[in-house]
């Protein structure tokens, strides 16, 4: 097992080392004078751009250069947003638990209504509702949610007025101190009456339109790992002891059926980011989608390079921690590759 | 060029009895069999969309601004499916974008193809440092979500049409090698590679005219996935500003034009999205019909 979890350790280094590389690269690359894109500013004046240059080491040679911006990742230096002033990773952190939550709230409800959906359509393979769920898991999986999210918005917020258009809660109507950034558990603690509901109604049509596609891919894997599994002997054996069928699923079939469903959910994780770009654009949801977007119409190329590798170190934790829970629960994936 | 080496594979595989049986595992299955007829038609409203609309797609009638579709009250024959605030036929724009769209993703989905089977034949066969070398690009590839990853992209290389092309094919590339490469590395170990060596075939024959052709149902599979997932992804970009820029009616910047006119024209916002559901959705059941036919050990039924 140590064996296994230093190997997976070090196998990340090198895609860690190359991403640096990749995104040093990119800010190098954009259009325009590295000064004026680093610092927003045009037409200085010779002097002070020879001072600047030296100021942010851009007359050192390239490899020295490198070594400085990784060597500043590894101290949690991820540069300076050029239009905020403030460090990168300080804006990230403000915004990440917005994301969070959302994608939280998302991957939730894709296995918690993927999951069962997917099993109970397995056995009644065939029938009505397993050729209904299949069809609306398919039109999910195609399904562009950028609009699904605006007809959403046309139907619940615009005809109906049920749910707001934007943002996380009507700040105006609740104010009130945020201390881990998750506004469920900030407004239902220390929120006055009525934020917390306030919050889930904010909460509710972005969830929806992000957990649409986990939801189709989770459903559709849990349906076709259950098929596979229905046909195994100790499903048999445990059928011929006269088990109620609840327990022949529920035990048997289902745990062993959710191990390639975990895989799935895993392989998500960095869709579920992706999609939080998207949903947050149309929702004006205040987390690192929606600011990754806006640094790039403002130009901002170091909060861009900076949000980005954040974003890949998120996602690469998350599935090295899944991999090795997986490794844990299931001893056979230790000796793959 | 490129394209017709992998088409002619293709055919060169397939004598007309094995088509026959690939037709009718294909046309049991009636999803897909619907799906090829949407394609076809939308592929076909495409390439004849001049003699589908006397309108120019990107012309503004400035005397029928926010006209309603034909169904709804105030709609006029003149303009079928309404007009956009600007005065500009939403038929004309939805079957001109189509071009588009059939364009980025099969044009996605065939570079994609080609650099995956090369890359992913070359790590198979080559094996030790180099593989090592294009697995861990791969890792790298994918530890970005695609789409920020194309944004990166388009970020440095400028929001365009053919850019979009290069960002999408270069985050989508993973899929290809790693599949290439895996189907590659089972058919190497069987006997029949073996005989093909003994026999004194050159490597690059080898790969390419005897292992490639066994990689090719999966790889199928994943190409006409790829084409929806393309057109998606494209759509996505166009939607966030980054992908073809207006006035090209590309369904997805189409999109985020409508996007304050939810309540006053909702047809405007409607119909472009409604437009990739479809093709999407068309392309994905046919894609799992092709899987069922051409993969008997995936076949769902």
């Amino acid at each position: 097992m140590l064996r296994f979890l230093i190997k997976r350790l070090l196998l990340t280094i090198p895609t860690f080392v190359a991403l640096m590389f990749v995104t040093f690269i990119m800010l190098r690359l954009v259009p325009g004078d590295p000064i004026e894109v680093r610092r927003g500013e045009r037409g200085i004046d010779p002097a002070r751009l020879e001072q600047l240059r030296h100021e942010m080491g851009l007359d050192q040679p390239v490899w020295k250069q490198f070594l400085d911006y990784a060597s500043g990742i590894l101290h949690g230096d991820f540069g300076t947003s050029i239009v905020s002033k403030t460090p990168i990773t300080h804006e990230f952190l403000t915004l990440f638990p917005a994301t969070l939550e959302l994608s939280l709230c998302a991957g939730l409800l894709a296995i918690l209504l993927g999951v069962p959906a997917g099993a109970f359509a397995a056995v009644n393979r065939g029938k009505f509702f397993d050729q209904t769920l299949m069809a609306t898991a398919l039109t999910g999986y195609s399904m562009p949610i950028f609009w699904w999210g605006l007809v959403l918005i046309l139907f619940f917020s615009n005809t109906l007025h049920l749910t707001p258009v934007s943002g996380r809660v009507d700040l105006v109507k609740f104010y009130y101190p945020q201390h881990t950034g998750l506004l469920l558990i900030d407004s239902l603690i220390w929120g006055p009456k009525g934020a917390f509901l306030d919050v889930v109604r904010h909460l509710i049509l972005p969830t929806i339109v992000l957990a649409t596609l986990p939801l189709a891919v989770v459903a559709r894997m849990t349906r076709s790992s259950m098929l596979e599994v229905l046909e195994e002997d100790y499903v048999r054996t445990a059928k011929a002891k006269g088990l109620s069928p609840f327990r022949i699923i529920g035990l048997h079939a289902l745990r062993n059926a959710f191990i390639p469903v975990i895989t799935a959910i895993a392989l998500q994780i960095g869709s579920l980011l992706a999609g939080a770009v998207q949903t947050e654009t149309i929702f004006s949801w205040p987390g690192v989608g929606h600011w990754l977007i806006s640094s790039i119409s403002r130009r901002d190329y170091p909060a861009l390079q900076g949000g980005i590798m954040l974003i890949a170190i998120v996602v690469i934790s998350v599935n090295l921690l899944l991999e090795l829970t997986l490794g844990i629960i299931n001893p056979r994936l230790r000796h793959d590759q | 060029m490129t394209s017709e080496t992998v088409t002619g594979e293709v055919v060169q595989l397939a004598p007309p009895t094995r088509f026959a049986a690939f037709w009718r595992a294909f046309s049991e299955n009636r999803g897909a069999v619907v799906g090829l007829i949407v394609v076809c038609l939308i592929v076909l409203s495409g390439v004849f969309a001049p003699l589908l609309t006397s309108y120019n797609p990107l012309e503004q009638y400035r005397d029928a601004v926010k006209l309603p579709p034909i169904w709804a009250e105030g709609g006029s024959w003149s303009h079928v499916l309404g007009t956009d605030p600007l005065g500009r036929d939403m038929w004309a724009r939805l079957i001109f974008g189509s071009r588009l769209s059939i364009f980025i993703g099969l044009s996605v989905m065939l570079v994609s193809t080609v650099i995956g089977v090369a890359l992913g034949l070359i790590a198979a066969r080559v094996g030790g440092l180099l593989d090592t070398i294009i697995l861990r690009l791969m890792d790298l590839i994918m530890s970005i979500p695609d789409l920020v990853f194309a944004i990166m992209i388009i970020a440095v290389i400028g929001p365009n049409l053919v850019n979009t092309i290069v960002a999408i094919t270069f985050v989508f590339l993973p899929r290809y090698v790693l599949l290439v490469r895996s189907a590659a590395r089972v058919e190497l170990t069987k006997d029949y590679v073996t005989a093909a060596k003994v026999s004194g075939l050159r490597p690059l024959r080898l790969m390419l005219t005897t292992v490639l052709p066994n990689c090719v149902a999966p790889l199928m599979v994943q190409a006409a996935l790829g084409v929806s997932d393309a057109i998606l992804e494209a759509a996505g970009l166009g939607f966030l500003g980054l992908g073809a820029q207006p006035p090209a009616p590309e369904w997805g910047s189409m999109l985020a034009d409508a996007r304050d006119l939810i309540t006053s024209a909702p047809w405007v916002m409607a119909m472009p999205g409604l437009a990739i559901l479809i093709t999407v959705l068309a392309i994905n059941l046919m894609g799992d019909g092709l899987r069922d036919a051409l993969d008997p050990r995936l076949r769902r039924s």
